[in-house]
């Protein structure tokens, strides 16, 4: 079980790695010389495409990447984009999503009148306003409902926890060049 | 140990969509109580993997994935509430009196689940709600999958066969009145979205005859009966069971109680993730005065065929190590190094990074004892992690 379980997390993570180096060549033979705010972003886009893509568009969250990116990226973002995924990206703006429409229900509760301050009352206005906080962290917030909300945040939490790891430890690796390097 | 499970869920979508094509179809034998061979799988997990599958329509790879893992589908089980098919299935053929036991057979162990937050289950079972109509079911709750009723069915038996009875009474006279309500409700569900079937389909009877999936879902004792509360009901059981799965893959979540500290919990931890990837980009921008690190790293793992092994690693300095000469790995093995890591660490990057360490070589001059040993006093040791030596003997 720990096996099978740690070996699909380990795929996962080398698709994430193929994908994002992947992108990060594509950025270098577009330029070599990038400032280090460019290397960032290249970085960083690389990275929230790859990890994107290793979804496959099922979940919410990174098929909103994926739009944010094609709307605003240009030039080398959008063919490294366009790598990473394997298909062109759409240009134009989509108008109406053929997804979810969430509709806004008229609350109830306003009609039911003043006992507002109960503690009941209270404690819901506070998980309410937290669910809206973590609605808008994730990418892709305008169409979550309650109850997609939290899957999603189970799948980003996950694909975001996958990222930060092979990030990490390439960042460490390359402390560890870097300082032979200083060594040598 | 339940991130990795959903990792791994996540990691091996398509295999379990080839594995599994026509699930729905296999299925039906399955829960078809007269076949002989009751069981096509080995365990509730995995009916329960297909069963989560198919139910999420619109989003086919991912739930799949997210429910692949046996540990994750067997607490989703208890707190879930599909299954109807099951139902379904069942009473078809079988007599009606069986599918009630049966069927009631399952509710127990919804009932006991902590989760659901049963209301007034303590209570006896065998008193009749005053003033209750023909309609109305002494207790509800979210009717498992006949998987999990079958295999617990054994045990459960005795429990629930009063209730099972009391059950059955209600259960045959409405049946027929129903039934085209069901029918019709399943129509609807067939275009809905799976988020909303259980809200949609509130039916308080199985119909005899198998319409297409939906869920039933049953009017707890003591509880309103109407088709809103028990809309309201589903939709907070599916909310909280989700919530339970969100405990699990958030670290320090399981000591909080309550839905606004966790939420709390959960917001912190998105937020901190997406802050270390900034920062972690910041840092990889930094470190690389150009992408050729990474260029070479790729260039060599295509010529590399690693074996696909686990390595319970979880910094990329052993890693270096293991590809270097076997002296230097007889030393190396006494100064184990890990980096601190929060994250519970399955399975490192092994093998990207030793792709990047025997990458080495060919960019700089090869390294000594020495300058490892350098590095290790240059203070890169934060952890000594036991289990390190014996898997760089294995990957010898």
């Amino acid at each position: 079980m720990q096996n099978s379980s740690s070996s699909s997390s380990l795929m996962v993570k080398q698709e994430f790695f193929t994908k994002w180096k992947k992108g990060l060549k594509i950025y270098s033979a577009f330029n070599k010389e990038m400032t280090i705010m460019e290397r960032k972003r290249a970085i960083k886009l690389s990275a929230d495409v790859a990890i994107a893509s290793t979804r496959s568009a099922t979940t919410q969250w990174s098929r909103a990447v994926v739009a944010e990116v094609s709307s605003s990226a240009a030039g080398a973002a959008r063919i490294a984009a366009e790598e990473i995924l394997g298909r062109k990206l759409s240009t134009e703006r989509r108008k109406a999503q053929a997804g979810k429409k969430i509709v806004r229900r008229r609350r109830k509760a306003a009609a039911r009148g003043a006992v507002r301050s109960s503690a009941a009352a209270v404690a819901k206005k506070v998980v309410r306003n937290r669910r809206r906080v973590l609605k808008r962290l994730i990418p892709g917030w305008k169409k979550l409902d309650e109850i997609c909300l939290i899957k999603e945040t189970l799948d980003y939490i996950a694909s975001l926890q996958v990222q930060v790891d092979v990030m990490r430890h390439l960042a460490n690796a390359g402390e560890t060049l870097h300082h032979q390097q200083i060594l040598l | 140990m339940d991130k990795q499970h959903y990792l791994m869920n996540a990691g091996i979508p398509l295999q379990i969509e080839a594995s599994m094509p026509i699930p729905w179809s296999s299925d039906q034998s399955f829960f078809n109580p007269n076949s002989s061979v009751d069981h096509h799988f080995d365990s509730d997990a995995f009916a329960l993997r297909h069963l989560i599958g198919k139910l999420d329509r619109s989003s086919p790879a991912a739930l799949p994935s997210l429910a692949a893992d046996p540990g994750f589908a067997e607490r989703a089980a208890k707190f879930s509430c599909f299954g109807s098919r099951s139902f379904n299935g069942r009473t078809s053929s079988p007599p009606g009196s069986a599918t009630p036991g049966q069927s009631m057979v399952a509710l127990p162990r919804v009932a006991s689940s902590p989760s659901l937050k049963l209301n007034g289950s303590p209570p006896p079972r065998n008193r009749k709600l005053p003033g209750s109509g023909a309609n109305s079911n002494e207790e509800s709750s979210v009717s498992e999958q006949i998987p999990s009723g079958e295999t617990g069915s054994n045990s459960r038996k005795r429990k629930s066969a009063s209730r099972g009875k009391n059950k059955d009474h209600r259960s045959n006279s409405p049946k027929e009145a129903e039934e085209d309500e069901n029918l019709k409700r399943s129509k609807q569900t067939e275009n809905c979205e799976n988020e909303q079937e259980c809200n949609e389909n509130k039916t308080n009877q199985k119909p005899p005859e198998p319409p297409k999936d939906y869920i039933h879902v049953r009017a707890r004792r003591g509880q309103a009966t109407d088709s809103h509360s028990l809309a309201e009901r589903v939709r907070r059981e599916k909310i909280s069971e989700r919530m339970k799965l969100l405990q699990d893959l958030v670290p320090g979540c399981n000591k909080v109680t309550g839905k606004a500290l966790m939420l709390d919990e959960i917001i912190n931890y998105v937020q901190s993730l997406q802050r270390q990837v900034e920062f972690l980009s910041m840092k990889l921008a930094s470190v690389n005065p150009d992408m050729e690190n990474l260029l070479s790293k790729d260039m060599y793992q295509q010529s590399t065929s690693l074996p696909q092994q686990m390595y319970p690693l979880d910094s990329s300095s052993p890693a270096y190590y293991h590809h270097h000469q076997n002296v230097q790995q007889q030393q190396l093995h006494s100064t184990n190094i890990s980096s601190v890591d929060p994250l519970p660490l399955d399975a490192s990057l092994g093998i990207q990074i030793d792709g990047f360490a025997q990458n080495l070589p060919q960019q700089f001059p090869a390294f000594t004892e020495d300058d490892l040993h350098s590095i290790v006093q240059m203070g890169f040791i934060h952890n000594t992690v036991q289990n390190q030596t014996s898997n760089m003997k294995v990957e010898l």
